[in-house]
């Protein structure tokens, strides 16, 4: 075995190592070659083809990002192409396939990748078609987007910061001192990390919070509750807050403490779902973070449109703009109304005022 | 004449089957198994073996042991199931979006939920029509199935969350009695109701002589594709009522309703001693199977195991309780597949 498979191992290694300098090559020449194409950004508006792609309508979340899209798309009088894959990456690669094999001479695309992973592959597709691409969310830290003249900008939101301002509303709404809980998003990807270590910092600044127990309920609703009820029973009363990393799972432990007959613990979540904000309204529910679905929607479209028409080029958006934070909300009581119907207003997508919502680039 | 007829009887008395030692074992395994985990449990974590926790054990298990219950009977006729996701996710929306509910000003109480189950029902027959009528192996059948229930949830539901308003719907997860939510009362009804079937009605003995020996069966003169479509219908409508027990729970209707509830119903079944190859274990072994994955999820975090090793840990004890139930059936001649 061991005599047979050293040739072998050597070959694949000699294989290997040929198919990753090709993979240079082949990146290098590619992103020359389609500068060309893209430098021109000289289209009619009225050729414009919008599309934004998100995972499900079934979340409200995505639901209100096309719904933002399509503003953006009323508001240059267009029509907004919508797009859902299910979550499923081979079928979101199957869509831009299908999208790049068409005419991509003034298309835009405002894409919500599914994970890290499934981002290299289209922005690679859209390159070599040359068609105008935004992404949002998912991005694996290595792929430099100036790297690339049709991926226009790739926005995201610190999770650090968000699970910090919800851990600092929390700290506040139990007076300063008492027990928390957290429940924790899928340990293995960056947003679960990400606000994790935020509330870690906001536990830091507020040394009479005491973290009593963190568990994962991966970000579902019916996890949540089982997960909730649970820590009820082992810690009691000395629960007095529970930290949630996005509002499906505040609502699970809401439900949770409201089946135990507990009043008195402070809930705050992440992503600011309708559900939540209603919650919120009705004073159950502490605090949550907003990314403006809509604005998203509309942004990307927005971003593509200025470039693909002219009125903005690849070259003078700056290198800090490529790649960046965009604000997020912390909403409570106080101002819960202003976001029970978001609203997009068109002087957010204006030519010259696109990245006004940047909070800096992505470290 | 005399003396070959005796000699017959007594080869007759020779051959009458014994209990083998086996099978006690293979019975007694997971039980055994509920008992060490608990104990082990309870004498690491004190927060473990308080009442309160026991109830909230039961309360947790609830909804996958109706699950289970429905699986178990597909299982036993030596079928797979996977069409639990979309089933429960049908249900769950047609149910929130027919009792009262922010969405419209339907009212229909108890109308609404015998609905959503025989939407389940009829789900499940199509399983088990597509398996019996177009030979699709039940694999594909269900998880076409569970498809296509996901879908239908998905027009349902057309962006807006139904919350639910119905007293008793939300009271079902509220109320207790006797210290159980309604739920696991519910629950425990599913559990009598399906070990009945099982034991005393045709259907219930036809499912475990089918996964015993389907050509024996088919031989001796019985028309076995109604009793698969019956089955599958039967356990379409114990995941239609799961799927109003966690819109009871969750006083919303999800489409997710039902996601994961596929693999840890199957989970269950088998590690209770319901084997995937049909015709073995029963209502009763899943219900103990069913108590131990719950009890190992409540116990691991009543310990204080980290989650980042929950998962792992987890998955170890589910195969080590497997293998311990399996262990008599090691020693005959059998494959594993």
């Amino acid at each position: 075995m061991k005599f047979t498979s050293r040739p072998t191992a050597a070959v694949l290694g000699v294989a290997l190592a040929a198919a990753a300098l090709t993979g240079c090559t082949e990146t290098a020449a590619g992103g020359g070659a389609a500068g060309g194409d893209v430098a021109s950004g000289a289209c009619d508006p009225a050729d414009v083809t919008l599309v934004g792609q998100v995972r499900n309508e079934s979340n409200p979340y995505e639901a209100s990002w096309l719904d933002g899209g399509d503003a953006f798309a009323e508001q240059v009088g267009l029509t907004q192409e919508r797009l859902t894959y299910d979550g499923d990456s081979t079928r979101q690669q199957e869509q831009i396939s299908q999208l790049l094999a068409g005419d991509t001479e003034c298309l835009v695309m405002n894409i919500l990748p599914n994970g890290d992973s499934d981002t290299p592959p289209i922005v690679e597709g859209a390159e070599a078609a040359g068609a105008y691409l935004v992404t949002q969310w998912n991005k694996p830290a290595d792929l430099n987007v100036a790297d690339y003249d049709s991926w226009l900008s790739h926005i995201t939101y610190d999770g650090v910061e968000s699970g910090r301002q919800i851990g600092d509303a929390l700290a506040e709404a139990i007076g300063g001192s008492g027990g928390i809980v957290a429940l924790q998003g899928i340990l293995d990807t960056g947003a679960a990390k990400d606000r994790f270590a935020g509330l870690e910092e906001s536990l830091a600044g507020n040394p009479d919070v005491e973290l009593l127990d963190d568990q994962t309920a991966n970000f579902s609703r019916a996890e949540a509750l089982e997960v909730t009820k649970t820590l009820l029973t082992k810690h009691g009363d000395d629960i007095k807050g529970i930290w949630a990393a996005n509002d499906d799972m505040a609502l699970g432990a809401l439900e949770a403490l409201q089946q135990a007959g507990r009043d008195d613990v402070a809930v705050v979540g992440i992503d600011a779902v309708p559900d939540a904000l209603t919650a919120i309204e009705e004073g159950t529910m502490t605090a949550t973070v907003s990314s403006d679905g809509p604005w998203q929607g509309g942004i990307g479209l927005a971003i593509g449109y200025c470039v693909a028409t002219g009125e903005l080029a690849v070259e003078d958006i700056a290198a800090d703009d490529r790649a960046w934070f965009a604000e997020q909300f912390l909403i409570q009581q106080d101002n819960v109304a202003d976001f029970v119907s978001p609203e997009t207003s068109e002087a957010d997508f204006a030519c010259d005022n696109l990245f006004s919502r940047s909070q800096g680039a992505i470290s | 004449m005399t003396s070959p007829a005796e000699a017959d009887t007594e080869v007759v008395q020779a051959r009458r089957p014994q209990p083998r030692r086996g099978v006690s074992l293979r019975d007694a395994g997971p039980p055994i198994a509920l008992v060490v985990v608990f104990g082990v449990f309870a004498a690491l974590s004190p927060g473990f073996r308080t009442l309160s926790n026991v109830q909230n054990v039961l309360d947790a298990a609830a909804v996958l042991a109706v699950v289970t219950i429905g699986i178990s009977f597909v299982l036993m006729m030596g079928s797979i199931d996977l069409s639990a996701p979309g089933i429960m996710g049908a249900s769950a929306i047609t149910v929130a979006l027919l009792v009262a509910n922010n969405r419209n000003d339907n009212d229909l109480g108890f109308v609404g939920i015998a609905v959503a189950v025989l939407l389940a029902a009829g789900l499940g027959c199509l399983s088990g029509l597509a398996l019996v009528l177009l030979k699709v192996p039940s694999f594909m059948a269900t998880l076409g199935v569970s498809a296509v229930g996901l879908g239908l949830a998905t027009l349902l539901f057309a962006g807006v969350q139904p919350n639910i308003a119905d007293p008793m719907l939300e009271g079902w997860a509220v109320e207790r009695f006797l210290g159980l939510a309604h739920l696991t009362w519910i629950a425990l009804g599913c559990v009598l109701l399906g070990w009945l079937v099982q034991r005393y009605s045709r259907l219930g003995r036809y499912a475990f002589a089918i996964g015993g020996a389907e050509e024996v069966l088919a031989l001796s003169g019985v028309r076995v594709a109604p009793y698969k479509v019956a089955v599958f219908t039967l356990a379409g409508a114990f995941y239609g009522l799961a799927g109003v027990m966690v819109t009871s729970q969750l006083s919303a209707g999800l489409v997710q309703a039902g996601r994961g509830y596929d693999f840890s119903a199957i989970t269950a079944a088998v590690v209770g001693g319901t084997l995937l190859t049909g015709g073995r274990g029963g209502i009763l072994h899943s219900t103990v199977g069913v108590l131990l994955v719950t009890v190992l999820t409540n116990g691991l975090v009543q310990v204080g195991v980290s989650p980042y090793w929950q998962g792992g840990v987890q998955g170890l004890i589910v195969v080590a309780a497997v293998a311990a139930a399996v262990i008599p059936q090691r020693r005959r001649n059998q494959v594993t597949k």
